[in-house]
């Protein structure tokens, strides 16, 4: 993908956590408008690469570029203010606080009282349940309730690009079409998504482009379709590296 | 026994207590914000209340007018100490080593003291530390009384500050959960620096009244210090509401037991109040288990 077009894009990415290296050198580009997918075994550095997004963990060499803006060395203040905003794998909401506190404080660099009433109106719209459960504390929420009010919190921002890591995680069969079906809408809505998923068919099938990291680095990329009907991505779940599955040239099956 | 001893223990426990209390929220709101256990307030409250008695006897400043002077001034001592020696402890070791080198702090700071001023013990003066009042039959130094004034409007305002502000809410949310509010773009350092800031500069206010009524030099930050750790474990570390509780339980338990017992058993009564209270919940009186996520 030619520079100038890359919405979000990753050059060289090698990141730690001061012993070795967990992400060791990774480029690929997320097309602005859709929704790209990370998918990968567990520990494989899913998590350390949406940190190095966020602004929670600096590279220790590579560039990552938003709309050519470079994003290594600002702090996560910074880079929402660019319109980048992150959901975390684990549940982020102050549990002590009311899920319309919660909400609130997604617009926390928002000092418009207007413009924030404005956007808590919408999101009211969006998300029920935020009108619904106002004055409950966050922590009473199931957990799937408290992913939705998540979404909720990150869209006080109006951001470009919605990071999501894990979103499904833990979640019944129900609540996690209800969240695959918010995110579908967010980006209907005109937000570029990145996302991590385990529930990698479910996710692969409504995702633009896809990308597989293993161990640090990433090895396949393409549409969601094309990743998803790659033989070795099933080989790569089913715990067997990609060497030992080369010569399968066969289609995947057709359930996956 | 005899009950105007009773409820002067009593009306000691709230009065004084709330002092405790004071000293204690800061050293809470320092540990549930960083992590770190300052080992160092017990001597900061000395240095505070040094900084009052330099303050009225060189200069003829009132204690409480020179808080205007000393609190600011330990605020920035606290900023400049969070700056320097916390803002190195990374790590899952943070909070051990903060103790290593905040009681490291706390003994170049007693030097410097006991270089400045001597060993020898002082009081601080004033007509309120001398003259009382008459409540149920008991004459009460004022200063008890300002004191305790003193410590509930400090407490007030930050209560205001944590409940009613912008900044209390990035504050709360820090306490809560450091990533959650790095990623809504709360500043954690910043918060960080000026939360030690406010944690040390309530010990100017602290040192002032407790300097106003005991007779004090370095070495008594120990016995401070080790009552400002069992306050804050007791309400649950990082817990504002069970530092205030806890303060006032352990002052009035002390008091009470003095009375109804003997001044030797108020001390070993209270740890004993505490080994029961963290066995039944180890969390402390208000804590919470698992504040943050893992
Ligand atoms: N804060 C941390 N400090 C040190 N090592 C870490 C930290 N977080 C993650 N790691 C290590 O980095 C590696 C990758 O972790 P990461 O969380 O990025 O994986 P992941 O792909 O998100 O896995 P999962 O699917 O389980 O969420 C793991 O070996 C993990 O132990
Ligand atoms: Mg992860």
């Amino acid at each position: 993908m030619a520079e100038s077009t890359a919405f979000l894009r990753f050059e060289g990415i090698v990141a730690g956590y001061g012993g070795g290296d967990v992400i060791k050198g990774v480029d690929f580009s997320v097309p602005q408008g859709g929704v790209t997918c990370i998918v990968g075994p567990n520990g494989s550095g899913k998590s350390t690469l949406l940190k190095v997004v966020s602004g929670l963990l600096r590279p220790r060499l590579g560039q990552l570029w938003f709309k050519g803006t470079p994003l290594v060395g600002l702090t996560p203040r910074e880079i929402l203010q660019l319109g980048v905003v992150q959901v975390p794998q684990n549940h982020s909401l102050f549990r002590e606080m009311t899920v319309e506190q919660n909400v609130e404080l997604g617009a926390f660099l928002l000092k418009d009282r207007k413009v924030i009433a404005e956007r808590l109106k919408n999101v009211r719209e969006i998300f029920p349940i935020v009108a619904e459960r106002a004055k409950d504390k966050a922590g009473s929420l199931s957990g799937g309730q408290q992913r939705i009010v998540e979404f909720a919190r990150c869209l006080m921002l109006e951001p470009e690009l919605v990071v999501l890591d894990e979103p499904s995680m833990g979640l019944d069969p129900k609540t996690l079409r209800l969240v695959f079906d918010t995110i579908k809408s967010m980006n209907s809505a005109g937000r570029t998504v990145l996302l991590v998923e385990q529930n990698a068919r479910q996710a692969l099938r409504m995702s633009h482009f896809a990308v597989v990291l293993e161990n640090g680095l990433l090895r396949l990329s393409g549409s969601g379709s094309e990743v998803l009907n790659n033989p070795e991505i099933g080989a790569l779940y089913l715990g067997g590296s990609i060497e030992t599955t080369s010569k399968a040239v066969s289609p995947a099956p057709s359930e996956l | 026994m005899n009950s105007s001893a009773l409820i002067h223990a009593l009306l000691d426990g709230v009065l004084t207590g709330s002092v405790y209390a004071l000293m204690a929220t800061g050293l809470t709101l320092i540990f549930g914000v960083m992590n770190i256990i300052n080992i160092a307030q017990g001597i900061l409250v000395i240095l505070g209340a040094y900084l009052s008695y330099t303050l009225s006897v060189h200069f003829g400043i009132d204690l409480f007018a020179g808080l205007v002077i000393t609190i600011p001034t330990l605020f920035v001592v606290g900023i400049v100490v969070e700056r320097f020696f916390m803002t190195k402890l990374k790590g899952p070791e943070r909070t051990s080593m903060s103790i290593l080198v905040t009681y490291a702090i706390a003994l170049i700071i007693e030097g410097a003291l006991n270089m400045i001023y001597s060993i020898n013990d002082v009081q601080l003066k004033a007509w309120y530390v001398n003259q009382s009042f008459r409540v149920f039959g008991l004459w009460i130094p004022y200063i008890y009384m300002f004191g305790f004034f003193l410590a509930v409007a400090l407490l007030g305002a930050l209560y205001v500050m944590l409940y009613r502000t912008r900044f209390g809410a990035s504050i709360r949310a820090s306490l809560a959960d450091q990533t959650a509010a790095a990623l809504i773009g709360i500043n954690v350092k910043r918060v960080s620096t000026i939360c030690f800031g406010l944690g040390v500069a309530v010990t100017a206010a602290g040192g002032m009244v407790y300097g106003a009524t005991n007779a004090f030099n370095a070495s008594t930050s120990y016995d401070l210090i080790s009552r400002l750790l069992t306050i804050i474990v007791l309400g649950g570390m990082g817990s504002l509401g069970g530092a205030l509780l806890a303060a006032i339980l352990m002052v009035t338990l002390g008091d009470v037991i003095a009375v109804v017992w003997s001044p030797i058993w108020s001390t070993p009564t209270y740890f004993f109040v505490l080994v029961i209270v963290l066995s039944l919940r180890p969390q402390g009186l208000v804590g919470k288990l698992s504040v943050r996520e893992a």
